[in-house]
């Protein structure tokens, strides 16, 4: 159910959702593109859950297990609702981001590759959409073939127009990238892609909690993203796959609750999802997640964004106001995660100086080595910001970089 | 500025950070350490020239953070001259002062610079990075 009327996106109200922050008052998290602070409502979710509602799902027949099974399921509807899906048949449940891109690879491409085939990704992917694709292209003799990026951190588009051929059998890019924030156009990317006949996945980790999602629109063929990054639970995530490709992928995991009917010589498997979800899954954690959606679809995106990009804009300028400090990542569309990185202080001396004023950041390679390789530098420091998080938070954060600046030189 | 931050930086880490003890690509010595944190991507190489049982000389160089560098530097220096066996009891000395309470256990100064490391868990690895990487090379 989508709630007609939506709440005004006001950080100093939302902060009071988050039980967190009434335990570390003083505490600056600017560490979202990581793991996001859980609401109030996620948090007794999933307590509620194991106190007042638990019980397995698909298999008892008894009023709780009914119940837990309705809630469990009701998830899918919200995620389809959160990011456009045409049904909850399109929505798989999976532990993560990486666990989605996994199924994807092993389960979906792996069969229709072969040597010289060619696979495309960005030159600014997470390890997550970079190694699956690389593991798999090893095992077929296939090629992984980079879209590479400009100076300021944006895809290079006609070079991409330029690698897709006939050998192409899949695109796999970011939506935002997690480390220098860059918002790829993956509705450009999905649309040359598909000219050719080439379906593409695309890693959302860093979108969904933010920007408006509309997979329909988007037309991509693969889309994954985190309970975690959105507010929600780890362990958890959304896989949302077209109809036909999922109605013909094999399941990679057997077992448990995937099944129609088994016998000692054969098994038929249940339709998808249910097919990709053998096992007990995280229900406590879907559950958490239903909520963590559930606390998103009271805002207005088009808020958030408009919100994000004036906190995002004033960091970037304060920032510049620090000696020697360089931003890495100036794409023209960005989100709020600004990677930084000074000539001759190590970015774990900068968060070392930030944590000692509770003010946490991320640093190192964000699991993009091969893009740290690209800018020539071994790490940054990296602040990444939601709509919790305040102006007066980036004016603690450029005053400790200042002291720290004056203090080691 | 926080206080316990200042004991971290003093002034042993910051010289030793920027101008580090023999700091220099030595390809063709006798043995060459890598000391890599893949958490981080700090990573340095040692040089070491061994004869006689006894380190001749030794070198480093890479990347890394203040802490790291600096105490890579420190070892560099108290390692140099020395024999294996007196750079095994150097290497139990310096990581026994960072995981440890010092009193009683009179340690040199350069060493204790990194026992502030304990506040700052999250540091602990970079100061023990290349030491331990050192000791496992002694230890055979």
């Amino acid at each position: 159910m989508q709630l007609k009327y939506k709440i005004m996106v006001d950080p100093l109200i939302i902060r009071q959702d988050f039980p967190i922050f009434r335990h570390h008052p003083n505490l600056a998290y600017l560490d979202n593109a990581a793991t996001m602070q859980k609401p109030e409502t996620v948090i007794q979710g999933v307590a509620n859950f194991y106190r007042k509602e638990n019980a397995n799902i698909h298999r008892g027949v008894y009023q709780l297990a009914i119940e837990a099974t309705e809630k469990y399921e009701r998830v899918r509807h919200r995620a389809a609702s959160l990011i456009g899906a045409p049904s909850t048949k399109n929505i798989v449940y999976t532990s993560g981001t990486t666990a989605g891109i996994n199924l994807v690879v092993q389960s979906f491409l792996e069969k229709r590759l072969s040597k010289d085939d060619e696979v495309l990704i960005t030159a600014m992917e997470h390890h997550a959409n970079l190694i699956p694709w690389q593991m798999v292209c090893k095992k077929t003799g296939a090629q992984l073939v980079v879209i590479p990026m400009n100076e300021r951190g944006e895809l290079d588009m006609d070079a991409f127009k330029e690698r897709l051929s006939g050998r192409t059998k899949m695109v796999a890019a970011v939506h935002i990238s997690n480390t220098l924030g860059s918002i790829n156009p993956v509705e450009d990317i999905v649309d040359l892609a598909h000219k050719r006949g080439v379906p593409v996945l695309i890693d959302g980790a860093q979108s969904v909690a933010h920007y408006p999602i509309d997979v329909k629109e988007m037309d991509c063929d693969f889309f994954v993203f985190s309970g975690h990054k959105v507010f929600g639970p780890t362990g958890v995530g959304i896989l949302y796959g077209k109809e036909e490709h999922l109605s013909s992928m094999a399941p990679v995991f057997f077992g448990g609750d995937m099944i129609r009917e088994v016998s000692f010589e054969d098994t038929i498997f249940a339709e998808h999802p249910q097919k990709f979800e053998a096992g007990t899954t995280n229900i406590a954690g879907i559950i958490g997640l239903g909520y963590a959606m559930m606390f998103l679809q009271q805002y207005n995106k088009k808020q958030i964004v408009k919100y994000l990009d004036e906190l995002g804009g004033y960091a970037r300028q304060e920032l510049k106001s620090v000696k020697s400090l360089k931003i890495v990542g100036k794409a023209k569309r960005k989100s709020p995660i600004i990677s930084f990185h000074f000539k001759n202080i190590h970015p774990h001396d900068v968060a070392t100086f930030l944590g000692a004023e509770n003010i946490a950041i991320r640093a190192g390679h964000h699991c993009t080595q091969p893009l740290m390789d690209i800018f020539d530098i071994p790490g940054t420091s990296r602040a990444s910001f939601t709509f919790y998080n305040t102006f007066e938070e980036v004016d603690r954060m450029v005053k400790v970089l200042k002291e720290m600046k004056k203090f080691l030189s | 500025m926080n206080d316990k931050l200042k004991q971290l930086y003093k002034d042993v880490i910051l010289k030793h950070n920027n101008d580090p003890f023999h700091y220099d690509k030595k390809e063709n010595a006798t043995h060459v350490l890598e000391a890599y944190n893949p958490l981080c991507g700090d990573k340095f190489k040692v040089f070491i020239e061994v004869e006689n049982d006894a380190i001749q000389s030794i070198h480093f160089h890479g990347y890394g953070c203040a802490i790291s560098k600096a105490s890579t530097s420190v070892m560099v220096q108290a390692l140099e001259n020395q024999s294996i066996e007196d750079a095994k009891e150097l290497c139990k000395n310096f990581l026994f002062a960072l995981h440890h309470e010092s009193e009683g256990h009179p340690s040199r100064e350069d060493f204790e610079a990194f026992a502030a490391a304990r506040e700052f868990p999250g540091r602990l690895k970079c100061a023990s990075l290349s030491w331990d990487e050192m000791s496992r090379f002694l230890e055979g």
